[in-house]
């Protein structure tokens, strides 16, 4: 193989170029290219591309404020349901005792049924 | 800096990036021509693929990050457009089997801008009868001395495959030339 290719340029190399250009060819082609190129190209990224990486952040902080709302909202997932149940429930106790005059030792015997 | 880097970033810069683009076509464009010329072999049709290929390197400007020379990612350029430029010339022109054998020749022979003998008319037919790989990574290796790793990125084909495709497109010629001695 090596000595086919040795041959083969050897035999390429004593050949001239067959090939040529008109005269001035090289000269005004920069010139004719120039004149054909479009008005603007952006060498930057278009905005989208570059946003990319900022979109997918804002995307992956939604999801997750989306599914800790969702999380917290749920029956199972909050904590502060009780708390509220509670004060609400104490809240009503009061009142009624206020409405029926009703004094802690009536409240307790009341709770215990001995009322 | 080098000469690519400091064109490179003057490619990217909207201020500079026209003056830019034109330094590297007159940086770049013969070497370019004469890439395009051996596969397409008429002056019209090299002069048509090279401006096609200087404005698809103009708008593909923002795809170029600096990972290669500049005159590898023309040259990139340049081999596919010049390869679908005969894809197209391929499928346009229907010829017999004879006629084909002979068309490249004498096309040659009758063209103002060829300046060879019938030896070397018949030297480019054998060439350009190579199939496209063939073809392609022997005028590629032999008159640009292009590594087989840039071959390949051009092509989207192996090296390995490069490889043997070379050694039997070297082995074609060299029957080529031992039957015209």
């Amino acid at each position: 193989m090596i000595n086919e290719e040795l041959y083969v340029k050897s035999r390429m190399s004593q050949r001239d170029n067959p090939f040529r250009v008109p005269e001035g060819y090289f000269d005004s082609l920069a010139a004719e290219v120039m004149q054909k190129l479009p008005e603007q190209t952006s060498a930057r990224r278009p905005l989208t591309v570059r946003m990319r990486p900022w979109l997918a952040a804002a995307a992956c902080l939604v999801g997750v404020l989306f599914t800790a709302t969702i999380y917290l909202l749920s029956p199972d997932g909050a904590t502060q349901a009780p708390v509220a149940t509670t004060s609400a429930e104490d809240t009503y106790v009061e009142d009624v005792a206020d409405y029926v005059m009703a004094d802690n030792y009536d409240i307790y015997a009341c709770l215990a049924g001995d009322y | 800096m080098t000469d690519d880097k400091l064109l490179i970033t003057q490619l990217t810069d909207p201020k500079t990036q026209r003056r830019a683009f034109e330094t590297l076509v007159r940086q770049y464009s013969e070497q370019l021509y004469w890439q395009i010329r051996r596969f397409v072999l008429s002056h019209d049709d090299a002069d048509d693929v090279l401006q096609n290929t200087l404005i698809k390197a103009w708008q593909g400007l923002g795809s170029f990050h600096g990972d290669s020379k500049l005159l590898t990612w023309l040259s990139r350029i340049a081999i596919n457009e010049s390869l679908d430029f005969l894809r197209r010339q391929k499928n346009m022109v229907t010829m017999s089997t004879d006629d084909e054998e002979t068309g490249v020749a004498n096309t040659l022979m009758a063209d103002d801008y060829f300046d060879g003998d019938e030896t070397e008319a018949q030297l480019q037919q054998a060439i350009a009868q190579l199939p496209e790989v063939q073809r392609t990574v022997f005028l590629l290796r032999y008159y640009d001395d292009m590594k087989y790793s840039d071959i390949s990125r051009a092509l989207g084909t192996s090296e390995g495959a490069l490889k043997a495709s070379y050694h039997i497109a070297v082995k074609k010629i060299s029957e080529f030339f031992k039957s015209h001695d």
